[in-house]
């Protein structure tokens, strides 16, 4: 039997006691003018010089429901353009090669400092500077007739994308333990190789969460795609003001389904990080 | 027909009109400013002078000469075309020159005052084959997808090409004017649509590079755009518009950027049939 | 003489100012067990990865099995192979790290299949086979669809043992290996490694296990700045160095 300590006297046992629940009057506060601000906004829309009737004629109207779906196509195809292009530059800005180093900087430089929608401007008028483009001896073609609003925007939305996600798949590969570098070389593994089944499926879990962010930032990036004819959301909702000049009452359609894609794909993102974490959750015991 | 003889009649009226002149609204004399804005980059109407960076044109002209004769100021500022007409719901402006087409379908929320004659024209570079409108069926031809032209080039395919079993214009949008004549350099286009006010500027820029296929394939009004409830403002600059004419300034504006052929004789209220 | 192994020969390596090895020479024999001691500097896991080249000696000449180690003589000079050349040198030794260096988002099972299926071109079914007996062998059949976060560090090494294991080398070099284990899960590591070196396998050893070292080990090699200080049979070099940093290291760790 284990003898009790002696303990000093004056201090009383307090683990029958109860702690009581806080109040948090500040929050209710907070939340409650909080409430009135959003409601003045709600009764300042509804009550403002929009017709609403405008608004739920044309959210399913046929050239949106299109636009949606070329904007969604253009996003994910831009997307992959710019993962491609990312996990190679980033590959190349690792190498011990200062050649193939140097490339990747410069481009990585060169698309993260200009503008997007200037560098979709320039592709679209290619053929500005080159009337014709093709491959000497192999094929050549007129450029405006290769550099259609969807190839131009593909190109302007991918390549610009590819700058920014070799930044994240950079920052992914440094990541990984060097450790797994050299247990892949111990078992006679080469560099490409060891990237590839190794460094780049860990690299994933780091890299998914901004790519995520990425392709977010890049479904409402493709309106920048409207200036070169892409016939995207907002091109769509645009020709409609054209039109009938109802400006708000067409942005709040395009606005509503933006936010609406926006909002399914966030909790999908969430899945996918989820997914990536398998096995290398917790740090080795 | 009926509505022409009526504007005809009106615009007659107007300018027959005893010296008794209208008054500028209160607001508009207290600040002793006229508030307008331009969408501008349609040469000659109103575009910034690619040397000097100024806000020129015919409307700006005719804006400044108004608001002599008004004794106002004017304060300018600028927007994208399809800003023109919520700008003036918003009252952000006073009144719209700049370069608008008189459409019915814009008469829902603002009352025109015509004053320069118009319409849209075909033209095409200048060693393009093509010799007629006609020629340009099942071509590609772009126009400013933001402005009234689209739809007029659609209904003039229908009359022109369609009826007569050849295949449809295909229309190519563009952001704006420049764009447009972009695409048409390049190749996107066969040929492209504007306003038959803009083409003398485009020639005159770059000499021997365009050439105009036909007539304007519709008339009508680039007109003042004023609110429905803005009478008094509307009178009183209908009335110094027509004094312009009748003195013969409103012609050397005209003149002087080379579209003496679109005069009007009155200024008339929406008088365009489109 | 039967030739060595390994043969080092005045092998030296710098790290900008800081010397790690100092004109090293050494000798493996085949089957042999060797331990490195000394203490953390002492250029021990250096003179490891210079043999598996994980890290290039600045001077000096590295011999595995009588071929020189990443580089070619040719013409009196020295060129350095190209990094396939070495990947296949690689293959000849496995190297067991010491914090195991598993491949996280792979189960036991595909850690030690990768290598063979994916760099010496064995069939899936064969490497799996394999595979599942190198996994009794270190006595984890039981954990082959374990991913590494779900086995102890102890079981974790025996893993990165068997993986090493399963490529065929004729060495095995091991850095520290018990060094970053929780004490009670250090002996089963152990025990796999006696079961090795009794099978005959060359074994490379860097680390302060003196007990593991008397048992098992024919060789004991003590380092200090980047040379052999003394080397010998494993009862001579622990039981009575001759040299006196031995003797003060020694008893520094015991």
């Amino acid at each position: 039997m284990r003898a009790a300590p002696t303990l000093a006297e004056g201090f009383p046992d307090l683990s029958g006691v109860t702690v009581a629940r806080q109040a948090h009057w500040g929050r209710w506060l907070a939340a409650a003018a909080i409430l009135v601000v959003l409601a003045a906004i709600g009764r300042a829309f509804v009550n403002g010089q929009i017709e609403w009737s405008y608004v739920s004629r044309f959210l399913t109207a046929k050239v949106i429901l299109e636009g949606i779906i070329n904007t969604m196509v253009m996003a994910v195809l831009a997307m992959a353009l710019g993962i491609v292009l990312g996990v190679i530059v980033a590959i190349m800005r690792l190498s011990s090669n200062p050649v193939l180093a140097s490339v990747a900087a410069g481009y990585t430089w060169l698309f993260r400092g200009t503008p997007l929608i200037l560098q979709l401007l320039l592709w679209f008028n290619l053929a500005l500077v080159f009337p014709t483009i093709g491959i000497p001896g192999l094929w050549s073609a007129r450029a405006v007739d290769v550099m259609t609003p969807f190839l131009s925007a593909l190109l302007g939305l991918g390549i610009n994308q590819g700058a920014y996600t070799s930044e994240v798949m950079r920052a992914g590969m440094l990541s990984v333990d060097a450790g797994q570098y050299e247990a892949a070389q111990a078992i006679g593994m080469g560099r490409l190789r060891a990237l590839r089944r190794i460094i780049l499926p860990q690299a994933m879990r780091v890299v998914i969460p901004p790519l995520g962010n990425e392709f977010i930032g890049m479904v409402k990036a493709t309106s920048l795609a409207s200036v070169i004819q892409y016939p995207e959301l907002l091109h769509s909702a645009e020709n409609i003001y054209y039109a009938n000049s109802r400006v708000i009452e067409l942005l709040i359609v395009a606005g509503f389904w933006y936010l609406l894609v926006v909002s399914i794909l966030t909790p999908l993102q969430m899945l996918l990080e989820r997914r990536f974490a398998r096995g290398a959750a917790q740090v080795a015991r | 027909m009926t509505r022409l003889w009526f504007s005809v009649a009106f615009a007659v009226l107007v300018a027959a009109a005893p010296a008794q002149s209208a008054e500028l609204p209160d607001a508009i004399k207290q600040a002793g400013a006229l508030r307008l804005t331009v969408n501008s980059t349609y040469a000659p109407m109103e575009y910034r002078d690619p040397t000097t960076n100024q806000l020129v044109g015919l409307d700006i002209d005719l804006a400044n000469e108004l608001a002599k004769r008004l004794g106002v100021k004017i304060i300018w500022s600028e927007t994208p075309f399809a800003e023109l007409i919520p700008s003036l719901q918003t009252k952000r402006a006073d009144f719209i020159i700049s370069g608008i087409s008189d459409r019915s379908s814009r008469r829902e929320v603002a009352d025109f005052i015509d004053y320069l004659a118009t319409g849209p024209q075909f033209f095409v570079l200048a060693e393009n084959a093509v010799k007629s409108p006609a020629d340009l069926c099942g071509k590609k031809v772009g126009t400013t997808r933001s402005t009234s032209f689209p739809v007029e080039i659609e209904k003039w395919s229908k009359q022109n090409c369609e009826t007569n079993g050849k295949p449809a214009i295909q229309y190519v949008p563009g952001e704006n004017s420049i764009d447009v004549r972009n695409q048409l350099k390049q190749g996107r286009i066969d040929g492209a649509v504007q306003g038959s006010e803009t083409l003398p500027y485009a020639q005159g820029q770059e000499a021997g590079k365009y050439r105009i296929v036909g007539e304007p394939f519709a008339t009508g009004y680039q007109g003042i755009m004023f609110r429905k409830d803005d009478a008094a403002l509307r009178e009183v600059v209908t009335e110094h518009l027509a004094a312009m004419i009748a003195d013969g300034s409103y012609k050397a504006i005209l003149d002087k950027y080379g579209l003496g052929a679109n005069a009007v004789a009155q200024p008339m209220m929406n008088a365009s049939t489109q | 003489m039967t030739r060595p192994l390994v043969a080092v020969r005045s092998v030296s390596k710098n790290f900008g100012e800081f010397c790690a090895l100092d004109r090293v020479s050494l000798d493996v024999r085949a089957g042999e067990v060797l331990c490195l001691i000394g203490a953390s500097g002492s250029g021990k896991t250096t003179l490891l990865r210079c043999i598996n080249q994980l890290t290039s000696a600045d001077s000096g000449g590295i011999w595995l099995d009588g071929e020189l180690l990443g580089v070619r003589e040719e013409g009196g000079r020295l060129h350095r192979l190209t990094e396939r050349q070495i990947a296949r040198q690689r293959l000849k030794t496995g190297m067991v790290f010491q914090r195991f260096n598993l491949f996280p988002h792979k189960t036991a099972l595909e850690n030690i299949t990768e290598g063979p299926v994916q760099v010496q071109g064995r069939s899936k079914q064969d490497a799996r086979a394999e595979a599942m007996e190198l996994l009794g062998r270190v006595g984890l059949a039981a954990k082959a669809d374990a991913y590494p976060s779900q086995l102890s560090g102890g079981q974790q090494q025996r893993v990165a043992i068997a993986r090493a294991l399963a490529m065929k080398p004729m060495l095995m070099l091991f850095d520290e290996p018990t060094s970053a284990l929780d004490p009670e899960l250090v002996g089963e590591v152990l025990a796999v490694m006696k079961e090795l070196a009794r099978s005959g396998m060359t074994m490379m050893v860097v680390t302060h296990e003196l007990g593991f070292a008397r048992e098992v080990a024919d060789t004991v090699v003590y380092m200090d700045h980047g040379a052999i200080v003394e080397s010998g049979p494993a009862a001579e070099v622990l039981g009575k160095p001759r040299e006196v940093r031995t003797q003060s290291f020694l008893s520094a760790v015991i």
